[in-house]
């Protein structure tokens, strides 16, 4: 009855428009207070406890610090140049440049850790020198909209942030190790359909009477961009930082690369970016501290057994449940960030990975795939959005072209589902 | 987070002009400048904190408690900004394709329940304040009273209540 009650007016809610947070907050207060009737303050008191609680952990400010890191190097025009670097690499050529758009987002992948924020930044870049090229603009937007989505694979990730933060056993480092794999398929297996289309539609035959930038300067101006990751990665493995610290150095990495290496970044530009981050931190925490409240009144209320069991129960196995997931993942991500959908699902669905003893880390993966194919799932693909703003070209248009990324997409789900290790190899290998 | 924040604002941005084309949100808000400090600042900490650690391989307590103090603050300051420019994650699918007077009324039902939500938080919060200044409760890294943390929790959530009050009686007027 009051689980009921709690879903009820979460959905209720979150369909009318009202923000995810304030949905899970109040659904929970409603459903705490039912339970409650007769206790002090109807047990309410937990409410600014558990918000306190979920947002006041100390391995959580890893988020606010890669929002800042991507943000700043969103800002410092690393992605032109790491365009004219790739460029360089492969040259001219039909198919060539959807393949540097996608190589070039996951790169940015490998600082940032946001999808649309991605896709701004490569789309700003390249979706003009595409169309110039002789690519579609609904094809282009296609492919910066699903390569953006691999940000969420690649670390550093605040979305592997949040599900780590959520899981007790699958930590930072090695959700961030898990991620890479996974991320690199995800884009080979993006740059197939992108060659293939670009070929067999005749697009950018143009492309080879573009200019060809120098290749000893670009390496010079997008190395700068190229050693971030390395920066951030390697220092976490070296274990020199702690993904809070790596985070922190990428900072100051970025700011001295944008104001004294690029000189992109002015000191006005710098109040803004730190205007930027905190909101998009405080927008994400906010969700965080409210997902606590409703996560709380789910476990003390003793919702999450009856649910669990009612699944494991139905006579639909292992590989039904599976499907279950892609399934129900997919359609939510259409419509819900990576970060909101962990928060309210991975809670619910923790029970139903343990009994079935999948590798929690694996099982992170396999979700951050199913959110990252709903990113750019028409009609509601927030990073296809981007991307189509960018292009000026309808939603309606891409579907054609995204339909085969889509199918590429599932190709990796489908080996990673056959083949967990390629999740789960290089954290055992790295003994996180 | 990170990921519909790419998208949401501007989506937003389209919400907002359908529903109130006179009323123009304030470009800067007190908020922005408080958390482009607190940012500032976490970074800083943290920054130093790595640098110490790294030459005398010891870390201080401290730092944790006040980062963790700082997050908070950072949460509840640019939930209220992201309050007023619109930018909370929310599914605007429905709202979007809804008639503008069925639009209106669903942006300003949202208001509503985000001031029934900070509202709340506001008054369960004091009463836990109330309990840390009655025990003097102090903090577990620093020693200093618990209530000077925690006091910020029920006066931001009263400000979110305040803006978010403000931008539904304009609202109100604008229809």
């Amino acid at each position: 009855m009051i689980g009921t009650v709690l879903f009820g007016v979460f959905l209720v809610l979150m369909v009318l428009g009202v923000p995810i947070g304030v949905a899970m907050g109040l659904a929970a207060i409603l459903a705490i207070g039912l339970a409650n009737m007769d206790a002090m303050w109807f047990g309410l008191l937990a409410v600014p406890q558990n918000f306190y609680a979920s947002v006041g952990k100390y391995p959580l400010l890893a988020l606010p610090m890669f929002v800042l890191v991507g943000t700043i190097f969103e800002r410092s025009g690393v992605a032109a140049r790491l365009v004219n670097l790739m460029i360089a690499i492969f040259g001219r050529g039909p198919g060539m440049l959807p393949m540097v758009a996608i190589m070039v987002a996951m790169m940015l992948g490998g600082i940032s850790g946001s999808g649309p924020a991605t896709a701004a930044a490569v789309g700003g870049v390249m979706i003009a020198a595409m169309t110039r090229a002789g690519y579609k603009p609904e094809f282009s937007a296609s492919v910066i909209g699903a390569a953006s989505a691999i940000d969420i694979l690649i670390p550093p990730s605040v979305a592997l942030i949040i599900y780590s933060v959520l899981v007790p056993g699958a930590s930072v480092p090695a959700m961030f190790a898990a991620g890479l794999f996974p991320g690199i398929l995800f884009g080979l297996g993006l740059m197939v359909p992108a060659f293939l289309l670009s070929r067999r539609y005749r697009m950018g035959v143009s492309e080879h009477q573009e200019p060809k930038p120098p290749l000893g300067k670009s390496l010079r101006e997008a190395a700068w961009g190229l050693a971030a990751p390395v920066l951030i990665l390697g220092g976490m493995r070296a274990g020199l930082f702690t993904p809070t610290e790596a985070a922190v150095v990428a900072v100051f990495y970025g700011l001295f690369v944008g104001m004294v290496i690029y000189r992109t970044l002015t000191p006005r530009d710098l109040l803004q970016i730190f205007m930027e981050a905190a909101e998009l931190s405080a927008v994400i925490l906010t969700v965080v501290g409210l997902a606590g409240v409703f996560a709380y009144s789910l476990s003390t209320l003793g919702l999450i057994d009856p649910v669990t069991s009612a699944i494991v129960n139905s006579g639909l196995g292992e590989i039904g449940i599976i499907l279950l997931l892609i399934v129900l993942l997919i359609i939510v991500g259409m419509f819900l960030d990576g970060i909101s959908i962990f928060l309210i699902f991975v809670p619910l669905l923790m029970p139903i990975a343990q009994h079935f003893q999948w590798n929690l880390v694996w099982f992170g993966i396999f979700l951050t795939v199913l959110v990252a194919i709903g990113q750019f799932t028409p009609p509601m693909a927030v990073n296809l959005m981007v991307a189509c703003r960018i292009a000026v070209v309808s939603m309606e248009r891409t579907v054609f072209w995204v339909m085969w990324l889509l199918l590429a997409a599932f190709m990796v789900l489908l080996l990673l589902l056959v083949f967990p290790e390629i999740a789960t190899w290089l954290p055992e290998r790295l003994g996180y | 987070m990170q990921d519909s924040k790419g998208g949401s604002p501007e989506e937003s941005q389209t919400a907002r002009q359908e529903e109130s084309p006179s009323s123009n949100a304030p470009a800067i808000l007190v908020e922005d400048y408080a958390g482009a400090i607190i940012m500032g600042v976490l970074a800083v900490i943290t920054f130093i904190n790595v640098i110490i650690r790294y030459f005398t391989s010891q870390s201080f307590a401290w730092t944790e408690e006040i980062s963790i103090f700082l997050m908070i603050l950072l949460t509840l300051v640019g939930a209220s900004s992201a309050f007023v420019k619109n930018h909370h994650i929310a599914i605007e699918y429905f709202a979007l394709r809804a008639r503008p007077k069925t639009n209106r009324a669903l942006m300003q039902f949202a208001r509503f329940m985000g001031m029934l939500m900070f509202g709340s938080l506001a008054i369960l919060s004091a009463r836990l304040v109330w309990d840390d200044f009655r025990f003097d409760e102090t903090t577990p890294a620093i020693g200093i009273p618990q209530w000077w943390y925690s006091i910020w929790m029920p006066l931001l959530s009263l400000v979110i209540f305040i803006r978010l009050s403000i931008q539904a009686w304009r609202a109100g007027k604008a229809s």
